[in-house]
């Protein structure tokens, strides 16, 4: 339910054009970090933004900034994970985000 | 009086034959899978006269495999039995775990079609994108026959064109004959039998060009004979070798 309620805010929050080189954000789990990537259509990887990270009530709960290969690196014991994690990325001219839900990152973990 | 009644006899007998073409299918749930969507894709395989909806049975294929991001994994021991248009088929739910294109591909076993004197292998696949990355739809697998798309083989609206070059062997095949037909999930009717598998050629560099008149499914499939027989009931027998691709329109949303 709870992830519901993040899911629906989520797409009523964060506008996303999809439009020319519109960025593309994944983020996968393993059992000790998330690894978020971000790339523009194309493939190019985006160079530099800002990450930002809620918990699964839409709290934000930690920024940082992408490295130069587009990927960014979150210490799953650095946050509250159990709601799932909304992990939007900001480039300055274009956002988009991933929800990693609670199932994504036991499903990840354990295989 | 008698003459009518005989030809209306024989017109019935005809008519219970499909006159249409003969497709290998590999039918997806979505083909732009996103993150709301879910994680996965359902399949669905057969082979059947799609427009008519008459199906045949599909053996377990040669091979069932996935391409992704230049990774190909053998499905084969993967696929569930099923029963599609009433005829033996597969199944297959695919989780997806990384963005990008993933491209399901299938050769079946020959099948022999007394109609037409010959075997027919139909070198199937359709693409599926997840997550909003297009990267890899242009993708050719190598295949024994292929059409390699020049249009994005999803994202498309309906009547717009999709085009795609006829290989065989890896090679082009100038002036290809290619046969379309729509997955006839909504009732449509035709009227006239030539208007349920239509034909285009390729050009002298192997590209065709079709645009669907309507959203949904549309198979093209490029035939050509092998350059080889199989035997059958003691003769040599020839063996088409068909090129499908599945591509689906998207409704218009305009006005």
């Amino acid at each position: 339910m709870r992830r519901v309620l993040v899911l629906a805010a989520v797409c009523a929050a964060v506008p996303v054009a999809a439009a020319a080189h519109k960025l593309n954000v994944f983020a996968s789990a393993d059992c000790e970090a998330v690894t978020v990537e971000a790339s523009f259509s194309g493939g190019r990887k985006a160079k530099s933004g800002d990450v930002k990270v809620m918990d699964g009530d839409n709290v934000m709960i930690k920024t940082l900034s992408l490295q130069n290969d587009g990927t960014a690196r979150i210490p799953l014991e650095s946050v509250d994970h159990s709601g799932g994690l909304l992990i939007v990325v900001d480039t300055g001219g274009h956002d988009n985000y991933w929800i990693l839900t609670p199932e994504d990152i036991a499903r990840q973990c354990g295989s | 009086m008698k003459k009518i009644a005989l030809s209306t006899v024989f017109l019935g007998l005809v008519a219970a034959f499909p006159a249409t073409a003969h497709y290998g299918m590999i039918i997806p749930s979505d083909p732009m899978v996103s993150q709301e969507d879910g994680r996965s894709v359902a399949l669905t395989m057969s082979f059947s006269h799609p427009f008519e909806l008459d199906g045949m049975t599909l053996d377990t294929p040669a091979s069932f495999n996935v391409t992704h991001e230049g990774e190909t994994t053998d499905l084969l021991g993967t696929l569930q039995n099923a029963r599609i248009m009433d005829e033996a088929g597969f199944t297959l739910d695919y989780p997806l775990d990384r963005p990008g294109t993933y491209i399901f591909s299938m050769e079946p076993k020959p099948y022999w079609e007394p109609a037409e004197d010959a075997f027919i292998i139909h070198y199937t696949k359709t693409y599926v994108t997840a997550y909003g990355d297009d990267e890899g739809w242009d993708t050719e697998l190598g295949l024994k026959t292929e059409i390699v798309p020049l249009s994005k083989p999803f994202g498309l609206w309906e009547r717009n064109v999709f085009q795609g070059i006829v290989k065989l062997d890896g090679e082009a095949v100038p002036y290809a004959e290619v046969e379309v037909e729509y997955f006839n999930e909504t009732g449509a009717t035709a009227p006239d039998d030539l208007m349920i598998t239509q034909t285009v050629k390729a050009d002298a560099n192997g590209v065709f060009t079709y645009a669907a008149p309507s959203d949904g499914w549309w198979g093209f499939a490029a035939l050509n004979t092998a350059d080889y027989t199989l035997p059958q009931d003691g003769e040599d027998k020839a063996v088409e070798l068909g090129a499908v691709i599945w591509v689906r329109f998207e409704a218009w949303t305009g006005q």
